[in-house]
C-alpha cells in the first residue's frame, strides 16, 4: 500500500512539472524545458526514494518527448533526446540513491534510539527488583513488548510469561534440552517460530528466556539484538538477585550465630562464676574447716550464701529471657507494695562485691501495679549493674517515690556516666558500653529489665545525672495501682 | 601458723573468687597477692616476683594469654591457668605459651594446691636435673635410660622412652600434645595427634598394669597427656 502511494506521488511530481511546463511554453513559446522535468525526478528521488525516482525519470523523459519535444504529440526519439533520458535516469539514481542513503541512516538511528530507549527502561525497571519470580515476570512482559508478539520465561517446570502460551512437545523438548546443558555457551537456539535463549550468568543456569516476534518485528535485524541484549539484561539482574538474597541470608546466619555465641558464653560466664566460689568456700571449709578462724569460716560460709542468691538470680534472668522471648512470659498481676520490693532487692544484693545502697523511700507510696517477683529481678539487674560498673567506694542509692499516677524507682550511682548515644543502647541484648568493656558481664541484665517493665506496661530509661553530681540514673516506672 | 612457702599470685577479675580462694591458699602456707586485671598482674609480678601464679584466663582489660606470654618474658615462675572445661583450644594454647598446667573451674581448692605443688616441684625437678625418677612402681634412670616397673626392667623403643621422659620431666603436669612432638619427634615435625595417641598406647601396654584403666600416664581429653606424681603433701 505504501510503495503504491509513493508511485503515485512520483508521478504526482511529473504531472505537476508538466503543467508548470505548459504554463511556461504558453508565457514564453520556448521548448527547451527539460530542466522542469528534471526537477521532477529530483524531488521524487529525494521524497520519495529511489524505485519511485526511476518511474518518475522515465514518466518525465516520455511526457516531455511527446509533449514538447518537436514534432510535438508524438514520440520521435533521437540522439538528443537519449542524453535526456541518461541524464534523467542519471540524476534519479545518484539522488535516490544518497536521499535513501540518508533516510535509511535516519530510520535505523531512529530505531536504535528506540532500542536504546526500551533496553534503558527495561534494565531500569528489573535492575529496581529483588525478588526472583518478580524479575521473571517483568523479563517477560519487556521481551513480549520489544518482540511484539508473545515472550515467556521457563524456569525448571514453570513458565512465566505475561500471556497465556501454549507450548507445543517440540519447544518443550528444546528447552528441556537447553536446561540439561547448563555450562554451554550463550546463544539463541530458534524452535519453530520461537527464538530461545538461555538465561545464565555469573555461572548459574538462571531457566530459559523464548520470544515469538510478531508482524512487521520480524524483519527487523536490529530487533533480534534487542531481544537477545535484553534477556540477558535479564539473567545478569537474576543472577545478582540471586547472590544478593545468598548473602542476605549468609549474614543474618551469622548474626543469629553471632547472638547464640555470645549469649551461651555469658550463660556460661553467669553460672559458673558463682559456682567456681562455691565450690572454692566449700571446698576450703572441708579441708581447711578447722584451722581457719571463726571470722574465716564465717565469711566462707557467706560467700557459699551470696553466691547461691547470685545463682538463682542468674537462673531466674535466664528463665524470664527464653519467657520474653518467647512471649511466655506470665505476669500475676496485683498491686504491691514497692518499698519492700526495693528493701528486698537492695538487701538479697549487698554484700556482692563489698558493695551496698542507700534506699530513700516516700511515705504514703500509693502501691504499684505489677508483679512483685518480676519488678525485684528488674531492679535487682539494675542494682548489680550499678555496682558492677561504678567504682568499689562510691555510693548507690535508690529512691522511690510517685509521680504522675506512676510509681517511680530510681537507681542512681557516682559512676562515670555513660555518652549520650549509650543511654538507650545499654537496654540492647549483648551491648556492653565502651566503657564497661573494663570489667566483665554479659550484657544481658539490662536488657532483661527493659523486657519485664515492659511487660508490665512499665517502662525504664537512663539519663546521666545532671552537674556538677556524676554518675547514671536508671529510672524504673510502673503503674500506681488503683485505689 | 603455717611456714610460709612462697608468694602467690591470683588473677581473677571476680572478686567473690579471689575472696573464696585467698584463706586456703594462705591456710597453705602462700602469701596471696590479689591482681584483678592482666595489667596489674603483671605490673605486680615486675615489681616483687611471686614464685606461682594461678590466673583465670578471662580477663577484662587484656586477653590472659598475652599475661601468660608477656611475664614468660623474664620469670620462669609456674603458671596455673583457670579455664572453663570447655575451652580445650584456649587452654592448649595457654600451655604453649608457658603455662605449666591448667584446672578446670569450678575447682576444689584440694586439687587446686595439688596443682600448685606439683607445679613447683616439676620446675625443682627440670632445674635440679636429677638422675632417677620415681612415681609409684615406676623408676626412671636417666643415665641409663633404663625404666623399671617394680625392679622390672621395661624395654622401650627410642621414641617410647623420649616420650616417658618428656612426661617425668614434668611429672604431675599435663604435657601438650604439641609438646610431646616436638620432644620426640622434633620440633616442626609434620605428625598429628593421633601418632602420639598411638604411641602413648603402646607405652600403656608396657608400664600400666591395666592399660584400659591407666594409673600412671594419664589423657587430658582434648589437650594432652600427664604423668602422675606422687604427691607427698
Amino acid at each position: 500500500m505504501r510503495n503504491l502511494g509513493r508511485y503515485s506521488a512520483a508521478l504526482g511530481w511529473v504531472a505537476l512539472s508538466t503543467l508548470i511546463a505548459e504554463a511556461l511554453f504558453r508565457l514564453t513559446g520556448n521548448t527547451r524545458l527539460s530542466m522542469v522535468f528534471l526537477a521532477a525526478v529530483l524531488l521524487s528521488a529525494f521524497f520519495q526514494g529511489s524505485g519511485p525516482a526511476y518511474v518518475a525519470a522515465l514518466a518525465a523523459f516520455f511526457v516531455y518527448n511527446f509533449y514538447l519535444v518537436e514534432p510535438r504529440f508524438s514520440l520521435s526519439i533521437d540522439a538528443e533526446d537519449m542524453l535526456n533520458l541518461v541524464v534523467f535516469l542519471a540524476v534519479a539514481m545518484l539522488t535516490g540513491s544518497l536521499t535513501g542513503r540518508v533516510r535509511d541512516q535516519a530510520a535505523r538511528a531512529e530505531a536504535r534510539a528506540r532500542t536504546t530507549d526500551a533496553l534503558y527502561r527495561a534494565t531500569r525497571e528489573l535492575s529496581a527488583l529483588s525478588d526472583e519470580s518478580t524479575i521473571r515476570q517483568k523479563l517477560a512482559e519487556h521481551l513480549a513488548l520489544a518482540a511484539r508478539g508473545e515472550a515467556f520465561v521457563r524456569d525448571g517446570l514453570r513458565t512465566i510469561s505475561a500471556r497465556e502460551v501454549a507450548l507445543d512437545p517440540a519447544l518443550l523438548r528444546e528447552l528441556a534440552s537447553l536446561e540439561r546443558e547448563p555450562f554451554a555457551a550463550v546463544k539463541s537456539s530458534p524452535c519453530g517460530a520461537w527464538t530461545l535463549r538461555p538465561l545464565r550468568a555469573a555461572g548459574a543456569s538462571l531457566g530459559v528466556a523464548a520470544w515469538r516476534r510478531g508482524g512487521d518485528a520480524a524483519r527487523q535485524e536490529d530487533g533480534e539484538r534487542l531481544l537477545e541484549i535484553l534477556a540477558d539484561a535479564g539473567a545478569a539482574t537474576l543472577a545478582r538477585a540471586r547472590l544478593a538474597a545468598a548473602k542476605a541470608e549468609a549474614e543474618a546466619r551469622a548474626r543469629t550465630e553471632d547472638l547464640r555465641n555470645a549469649l551461651l558464653a555469658s550463660i556460661s560466664h553467669d553460672l559458673r562464676t558463682p559456682l567456681a566460689a562455691i565450690m572454692a568456700s566449700a571446698s576450703s571449709l572441708q579441708e581447711f574447716g578447722e584451722t581457719f578462724d571463726p571470722v574465716t569460716r564465717r565469711d566462707l560460709a557467706l560467700t557459699i550464701q551470696e553466691e547461691t542468691e547470685r545463682l538463682d538470680t542468674a537462673v531466674a534472668n535466664l528463665l524470664s529471657m527464653s519467657r520474653l522471648e518467647a512471649g511466655a512470659i506470665s505476669i500475676e498481676w496485683s498491686g504491691f507494695n514497692v518499698p519492700e520490693v526495693v528493701e528486698r532487692a537492695v538487701e538479697r544484693r549487698s554484700g556482692w562485691m563489698g558493695r551496698t545502697a542507700q534506699v530513700s523511700l516516700q511515705s504514703n507510696l500509693p502501691e504499684a501495679l505489677g508483679d512483685a517477683v518480676l519488678f525485684e529481678q528488674a531492679l535487682g539487674n539494675v542494682l548489680e549493674n550499678a555496682f558492677r560498673h561504678t567504682p568499689a567506694a562510691s555510693p548507690v542509692e535508690v529512691a522511690a517515690f510517685s509521680e504522675r499516677g506512676e510509681v517511680v524507682v530510681d537507681v542512681r550511682d557516682a559512676g562515670a556516666g555513660l555518652p549520650p548515644h549509650e543511654l538507650e543502647r545499654v537496654f540492647e541484648k549483648f551491648f556492653r558500653g565502651r566503657r564497661a568493656l573494663q570489667t566483665t558481664g554479659t550484657g544481658l541484665g539490662l536488657s532483661i529489665t527493659r523486657g519485664l517493665m515492659q511487660a508490665m506496661g512499665g517502662s525504664v530509661t537512663a539519663r546521666n545525672n545532671s552537674k556538677p553530681a556524676i554518675g547514671l540514673t536508671v529510672q524504673l516506672r510502673l503503674r500506681a495501682a488503683a485505689t | 601458723m603455717t611456714q610460709v612457702i612462697g608468694r602467690l599470685l591470683l588473677v581473677d577479675d571476680e572478686p567473690q573468687i579471689i575472696r573464696a580462694l585467698t584463706p586456703a591458699l594462705s591456710a597453705a602456707g602462700f602469701e596471696v597477692e590479689p591482681a584483678d586485671s592482666g595489667e596489674s598482674a603483671i605490673q605486680r609480678m615486675a615489681a616483687e616476683p611471686c614464685d606461682v601464679v594461678i590466673l583465670d584466663l578471662g580477663l577484662p582489660d587484656i586477653d590472659g594469654k598475652d599475661v601468660i606470654a608477656r611475664i614468660r618474658e623474664w620469670s620462669e615462675a609456674p603458671i596455673i591457668v583457670l579455664s572453663a572445661r570447655d575451652a580445650e583450644d584456649e587452654k592448649i594454647e595457654a600451655l604453649d605459651l608457658g603455662a605449666d598446667d591448667f584446672v578446670n573451674k569450678p575447682v576444689g581448692v584440694g586439687e587446686l594446691l595439688a596443682r600448685v605443688r606439683a607445679s613447683l616441684r616439676g620446675r625443682e625437678r627440670r632445674f635440679a636435673s636429677q638422675a632417677v625418677f620415681r612415681s609409684g612402681d615406676l623408676r626412671i634412670d636417666f643415665a641409663t635410660r633404663s625404666v623399671r616397673i617394680e625392679d622390672q626392667e621395661i624395654h622401650l623403643t627410642p621414641r617410647e622412652y623420649d616420650l616417658v621422659r618428656t612426661l617425668a620431666r614434668h611429672a604431675g603436669r599435663v604435657v601438650t600434645h604439641r609438646q610431646i612432638i616436638n620432644a620426640v619427634w622434633g620440633a616442626g615435625a609434620q605428625v598429628d595427634a593421633q601418632f602420639v595417641r598411638v604411641l602413648t598406647g603402646q607405652v600403656r601396654q608396657k608400664l600400666e598394669a591395666d592399660p584400659s584403666k591407666p594409673r600412671l600416664l594419664l589423657t587430658e581429653a582434648g589437650v594432652g597427656y600427664r604423668l602422675r606424681a606422687d604427691d607427698p603433701r
